[in-house]
């Protein structure tokens, strides 16, 4: 029997760990949905997921993608979301951290979604005061693919361009394909006409603690791996602190828990997504 | 020229970014991939560090490792004013040592928990923790009797030294490994204190306090 | 449980709360956020943002409001009423957005709160007769009611003998929440109070108050004696209380907010766009009751402003208000206005009084010019009433800059009421203060000053409504035209009439329109999709100026001169109505 009583949930597949940290034919062990998992990539790149806890030795469902290796616990139905950009010739890709957070899977999307903390969070990275507004942008559920779609986001960034060094504003389009998961792009600094790629694939390790898997797909010549994932991790660092101070760690979805204004478009739109899927793990949900 | 083999979440490496920003001292970065590229434990790096651990300090061809040790070291040679580690004082330094062991101990609780919740460390997440609330009980009690004695620091006297810049970040960092300060209010304050001495810097995970109240006049 | 809710607890010592921190505090289950305001206020709030639930008691207490530290919302002292959205710095919602608070009493040494406490504080007869001393608290791991058993165990020596041993200790009461303990060693005795905080199922404070301070060289050995044997204690209840199962911990009940808050306000579709964003750089008390507020661009250039211009600047709180220029020529990195403060305000000047910070985000319209400097007369004459001076200062430093023969008459309160002395002092001795007159006195130096009247002499009056009408009445008798006096109101005080129906037709857009009593011309043309400047609103800064082609207006403002209200050519669309059928607009 499986612990996570949330169907929805129990059939998605989930990112449980970036290949290139696993040394081939050793085992590594994890836990999803509160289940123990053990998985392993053979030397030819085939992965393989089996439960140690209840049903041990049972394999699950598995496969390679973006760099990690997915399974799923329920049924699994389709392929993992489409990030076209992740097979385009000149890009890098790459796993700049998979980091524990003792926060609901739900919380830490709204964070990923959310532009109005950059001056306060990650100042003078993302964000620096006084420019704090968070100007009108649009969110639609794209009824093709079922995923939230937030565009003409923008937000000025310090340091934005590289050419005069100075602050502008930067463009992003925010991707919700899987009730744990969120895609970003962001315009690069060396192609006006494409966008970085930086996507957070949560493991629910169970309702109030997850591992954050943060996948980067850029178009970076000058920076060298080492300080491109440095940047992510300082940046997830410093939402890391919030996170663990959101109260309560689930997100509820009644909407008078709490109080949304306009720049929280997304995340109304993400809530609402959430509870007309029927989802119950990692939220509170409505009363009926 | 001062060269700082660094990692930004790391603490140790906090203890000295902040207290060289303290110093206003100048100083170059060399990141070490810690995570995930384990780059502490590669070979170029085993060489300058046979430990494999961060942070490492090079000044001038002097290689030191160890962040008290380095921080020892700089107050000494960098503090003209000689407050942070006033060497003519037997039993400040006496002092100090005492909570530069003290700091240690709380690296193996608090950024133990941090490195187990964080980055998934096999280590026996209880115990870190039990650990942890065991330094802070006594260091809470400390920082009260200190305050009840009009002093802000760990060590008496009115300037703070390297002890309190040895005990900071692990304790500000604590509930990244899931332990709660709340049960610790002088140690709370105290913080407060820490973050509003001149030249202090954030790392990430670490917010800054607002202004200190100004008597009016 | 439901009994406990309704007790008075300690939730803290007086000396947790320096100014500038944020205490965390557990009472129950539920946390709270505690915090002393610079004025000595001591605030109990749930330790929630209202926006996304992230503690307060991370955030940042600046004194006179607490900040969240996720997006930089700020919570009001004694209200806790949210009084900056930086998110949205031009049209922060009119909504009262206003935490969770709990009440706070400070006594013998400890802050008292609870839930929904019956009653006053009561009394506790030991302390109010000595000099009550808060000892340092002591969290245990264990429940309350298993510490309170246990305490009952506590051994300790008088304070005058706290070297000592083997002291008598009595337990004279052990009531529900606190204990009252007498130690007796020969002569000397001392009584302790232990009050039991219950933080959580598990979770306790106890916080040992001395009925009379300690002689001040025993003080810090009490302290430690107690601080040593109350932790000794708690370690053998936590041992104990390792022995028995867990509790589970309390559901504090979090409460709703309010429907109106729960859904998402709209972006507001008003003329009054507010397109420019401005951080106050500088927020200074530039005379009494006065403050000058410095405005940066954040981003772009500001744009370029003529003497006797204005901007709306829309407040955190949601209202808009109107504040003119001070600024000299050239004068484009910033822009410098100056506010006082309204007793009977609506709630305008206060907001910018009381919550608007240096570092804040405002948003502001550009400047717009109802009140244009003719820069041809022989000579300029600006009279000024009181906070009026603000839109002729920027003018007589126009026409100072260009050595244009002006005089600047100052009629305020008293020196200390001027406001921007720097400003004026470098004006020179074209400035002549008028200060502390009665209404006689001011008319007999306002007939003295209008006497000598030539053509081509202008003048710019602003100030109070009465003094406005006395200047421009003493003007027009020693014979200066309509058309050389210029004048700028604060505000329309007419009563406006608005029981007239009508229809207007517009020339340009080809529509007619019907005006009904209770609306306005203005709000029935944005009804209609027609976009129309428009600013105060209320009759006084001639922004919706329209030019009228026919019908005859019931002008209601007090922006038009009389000349231009009997031309019948133009109507402020904001108040004034129709006395015919119909108005034909150029629009």
């Amino acid at each position: 029997m499986a612990v996570c009583s949330d169907k929805t949930v129990l059939n998605q597949w989930y990112a449980i760990g970036a290949t290139e940290e696993i040394e081939p034919e050793r085992m590594t062990e994890t836990v999803l949905l509160e289940e123990e998992l053990s998985y392993t990539v053979d030397a030819l790149g085939s992965p393989k997921v089996w439960r140690t806890g209840h049903d041990a030795g049972e394999l699950v469902p598995s496969q390679c993608v973006y760099g990690y290796v997915w399974t799923c616990l329920g049924e699994a139905s389709g392929e993992v979301f489409a990030i076209p950009e992740f097979s385009e010739p000149d890009r890098r890709n790459m796993n700049a951290a998979t980091i524990g957070v003792n926060v609901s899977a739900p919380r830490a999307i709204e964070n990923f979604l959310d532009m109005g903390h950059f001056p306060y969070v990650h100042t003078d990275i993302l964000g620096v005061e006084p420019h704090t507004e968070v100007k009108e942008y649009d969110v639609e559920i794209s009824i093709e693919n079922d995923e939230i779609l937030a565009t003409r986001c923008r937000f000025f960034q310090p340091m934005a361009s590289q050419a005069s060094g100075g602050g502008a504003d930067v463009e992003y389009i925010y991707r919700v394909p899987h009730p744990f998961c969120s895609v970003l792009y962001k315009s690069s600094p060396v192609d006006d006409k494409r966008m970085d790629v930086i996507a957070v694939f949560l493991q629910p390790v169970d309702q109030e603690h997850i591992r954050a898997h943060m996948m980067l797909s850029v178009l970076d010549e000058d920076n060298d791996d080492k300080s491109i994932r440095l940047f992510q991790q300082t940046i997830f660092g410093q939402d890391k602190p919030i996170l663990e101070n959101q109260f309560p760690k689930r997100l509820p979805l009644d909407p008078r828990a709490e109080t949304p204004i306009r720049a929280d478009k997304s995340a109304i739109t993400y809530r609402r997504w959430l509870s007309r899927k029927g989802i119950t793990y990692g939220v509170i949900p409505a009363a009926a | 020229m001062i060269t700082l083999y660094d990692y930004e979440l790391s603490g140790n490496c906090y203890k000295l970014r902040l207290f060289m920003s303290m110093l206003d001292i100048e100083y170059e970065v060399i990141a070490v991939d810690f995570y995930p590229g384990k780059e502490h434990k590669s070979e170029w790096f085993l060489e300058i560090n046979p430990l494999g651990q961060l942070p490492v300090l090079e000044d001038n061809g002097f290689v030191l490792r160890d962040a008290q040790a380095i921080l020892i070291y700089l107050a000494s040679k960098y503090d003209a004013g000689g407050k942070w580690y006033p060497t003519d004082q037997p039993q400040t330094l006496g002092d100090i040592s005492q909570w530069l062991a003290f700091a240690d101990s709380i690296t193996s609780t608090s950024s133990a928990a941090r490195l187990h919740d964080g980055l998934f460390y096999d280590f026996d997440i209880e115990a870190c923790r039990a650990g942890a609330h065991r330094l802070f009980r006594i260091f809470d009690e400390h920082l009260w009797f200190a305050e009840k004695q009009n002093r802000n620091w760990i060590c008496p006297g009115d300037h703070p030294t390297i002890a309190d810049i040895a005990c900071f970040p692990y304790v500000i960092l604590s509930e990244e490994g899931g332990i709660s300060r709340q049960d610790y209010p002088a140690i709370r304050r105290w913080t407060d204190r820490v973050k509003r001495i001149p030249g202090f810097v954030v790392m990430s995970g670490v917010f800054p306090a607002g202004p200190a109240f100004k008597a009016a006049g | 449980m439901e009994t406990q809710h309704r007790k008075w607890h300690p939730i803290a010592a007086s000396s947790d709360l320096p100014l500038r921190h944020t205490f965390h505090g557990q009472l129950l289950g539920r946390e709270f956020a505690v915090w002393r305001a610079d004025d000595g206020y001591v605030n109990v709030w749930e330790n929630r943002c209202l926006h996304r639930g992230v503690r307060l008691s991370i955030g940042i207490n600046d004194g006179a409001e607490l900040k969240c530290q996720y997006h930089g919302w700020r919570y009001a002292n004694r209200t806790a009423g949210c009084t900056y959205i930086p998110a949205h710095p031009a049209d922060a919602p009119a909504r009262t957005i206003c935490n969770r608070t709990y009440p706070a009493v400070e006594r013998y040494g400890l802050v008292w709160s609870g839930e929904t406490p019956d009653g006053e504080l009561p009394e506790i007869s030991e302390l109010e007769a000595g000099s009550p001393c808060a000892l340092r608290a002591i969290p245990v791991n264990a429940p309350a009611d298993l510490v309170t058993k246990r305490l009952a165990e506590y051994r300790f020596q008088p304070n005058a003998k706290i070297d000592g041993q083997g002291a008598e200790i009595t337990v004279e009461t052990a009531q529900d929440g606190h204990l009252s303990l007498s130690s007796v060693d020969g002569e000397v005795s001392t009584k302790l109070l232990l009050f039991v905080q219950p933080v959580d199922s598990n979770r306790t404070v106890v916080r040992g108050v001395l009925s009379d301070r300690p002689k001040q060289e025993d003080e810090l050995r009490v302290f430690l004696h107690h601080s040593r044997r109350l932790s000794s204690l708690r370690d053998l209840i936590e041992a104990e209380a390792a022995g028995l199962p867990v509790p589970e911990p309390m559901q504090p009940v979090i409460h709703r907010v309010s429907e109106e808050l729960a859904s998402m306000p709209e972006q507001t579709l008003s003329g009054r766009t507010a397109p420019l964003r401005v951080e106050v750089s500088r927020k200074w008390e530039t005379a009494a009751g006065i403050a000058g507020l410095k405005l940066v661009p954040v981003g772009e250039q500001l744009p370029t402003f003529q003497p006797g211009a204005h901007i709306d600047v829309h407040m955190p709180n949601g209202l808009v208000r109107q504040y003119s220029l001070t600024n000299g020529p050239g004068e484009t990195r910033h822009y410098t206005i100056g506010v006082k403060l309204e007793p009977d305000s609506r709630g305008g000047s206060q907001c910018m009084h009381r919550e608007v910070r240096e570092g804040d985000v405002l948003a502001i319209s550009e400047p717009r010019n109802n009140f244009p400097l003719r820069r041809d007369a022989v000579k300029t004459l600006f009279v000024a009433g009181g906070i009026g001076i603000t839109p002729l200062l920027s003018m007589a430093r126009a026409l100072h800059h260009s050595d244009l023969p002006h005089e600047l008459h100052y009629f305020s309160q008293s020196e200390k009421h001027m406001a921007f002395p720097e400003v004026l002092e470098r004006l020179g001795s074209g400035v002549v203060p008028h200060l502390g007159l009665d209404p006689a006195e001011t008319g007999k130096q306002l007939k003295a000053i209008l006497s000598r009247y030539q053509p081509a002499m202008h003048l710019y009056v602003c100030g109070p409504g009465p003094m406005l009408e006395a200047t421009r009445k003493i003007a027009a008798d020693h014979g200066w035209p309509d058309n050389s006096i210029h004048f700028e109101y604060f505000k329309n005080t007419n009563e406006v009439d608005d029981s007239s129906s009508f229809e207007i037709d517009l020339a340009r857009s080809v529509m007619t329109l019907q005006v009904p009593a209770g609306k306005t011309i203005l709000a029935v043309l944005r009804e209609n999709g027609v976009d129309v400047p428009s600013s105060c609103e209320q009759g006084a800064c001639g922004t919706c100026l329209t030019t009228l082609l026919e019908g005859e207006p019931d002008h209601q403002d007090v922006y038009l001169n009389e000349s231009e209200k009997s031309s019948g050519n133009c109507i402020m669309t904001c108040v004034s109505r129709a006395k015919s059928g119909r108005l034909v607009l150029d629009i």
